[in-house]
């Protein structure tokens, strides 16, 4: 929304805009899919918030996820991410064990 | 297992546009040796090498009854084609072909098949080598193995990750995984 636009004159433009929400998509395989028992999720957060804050957001809730963490990677957009890269409105994010194709 | 249209062979194939000819596929069919060697192999090879990967009996000595496998298909897809395109700038080869399978596996048969043609067979060989051991470790599949007393999520390998991309990186430190 363009809230800029709509500032009345004498706005405080020193503090900082809240960030607007956007909903990305989480995808779950292996164990992390039974564990949180879905393949998929719509996720609401803040616009640039880290893929580490999503993770947190589910291993709130699935403390046997949050165990997981340290033999984890992310991805975003079907590319390896680091933790810290910031989400946009529409991605696509998952959490991938360990890999054993072949 | 089908395989789309063959793209038509022409006699300078393998320096034009090789790329283009290359095959990935996840299937959850049997797949078809033959169809990948045909698919890789023109006339400008002197050499097709083949790396066909199967559903072994045993797992850390206990006896497998079958796999499943599963995939970010989507990613599994672009990873394999990176791979592929890898093995073009690294060999001296003309095709790729990589089919793996997916969902239910019997002992015995083929879970990923790797076929790379090229002019002389050092190539071939050291590209398929390069294909098969860089898609264990960065394509995301998963295999569950079932046992006669039960399953378990096979151990992986942790693909290689970007770093963490900001000086202030908060990472909470988290419980290793038992295992």
């Amino acid at each position: 929304m363009p809230l800029v636009a709509t500032r009345p004159e004498g706005y405080n433009l020193l503090v900082p805009t809240a960030s607007p929400t956007i909903r990305v998509k989480v995808l779950f395989f292996g164990r992390l899919k039974e564990i949180v028992g879905r393949s998929e999720e719509s996720v609401d957060l803040a616009e640039g918030a880290p893929i580490e804050t999503l993770f947190a957001r589910f291993g709130a809730c699935h403390p046997e996820l949050a165990r997981y963490r340290g033999s984890l990677v992310a991805s975003r957009n079907q590319e390896f991410a680091a933790w810290t890269t910031p989400l946009l409105a529409g991605d696509e994010v998952a959490f991938l064990p360990p890999v054993s194709g072949g | 297992m089908s395989i789309p249209s063959p793209k038509p062979t022409s006699p300078d194939a393998a320096t034009t546009n090789a790329a283009s000819s290359d095959l990935v596929l996840l299937v959850r069919d049997p797949i078809d040796p033959a169809a990948l060697i045909r698919q890789v192999r023109t006339g400008a090879d002197g050499a097709v090498v083949t790396f066909d990967g199967s559903v072994r009996n045993e797992s850390h000595g206990r006896r497998t009854l079958y796999l499943d496998y599963e995939a970010y298909e989507s990613m599994a897809v672009a990873k394999i084609r990176e791979i592929a395109a890898a093995l073009h700038e690294k060999f001296a080869i003309d095709r790729v072909a990589v089919a793996h399978r997916l969902g239910r596996l019997e002992i015995g048969e083929t879970s990923v098949f790797i076929a790379v043609s090229a002019p002389h067979r050092p190539a071939a060989f050291d590209a398929c080598r390069f294909a098969i051991d860089t898609l264990k470790r960065t394509v995301p599949i998963w295999k569950k193995e079932y046992f006669e007393d039960g399953a378990v999520w096979a151990d992986g390998e942790l693909p290689p990750a970007p770093a963490n991309t900001s000086d202030t990186s908060t990472d909470t430190p988290i419980a290793k995984p038992a295992s």
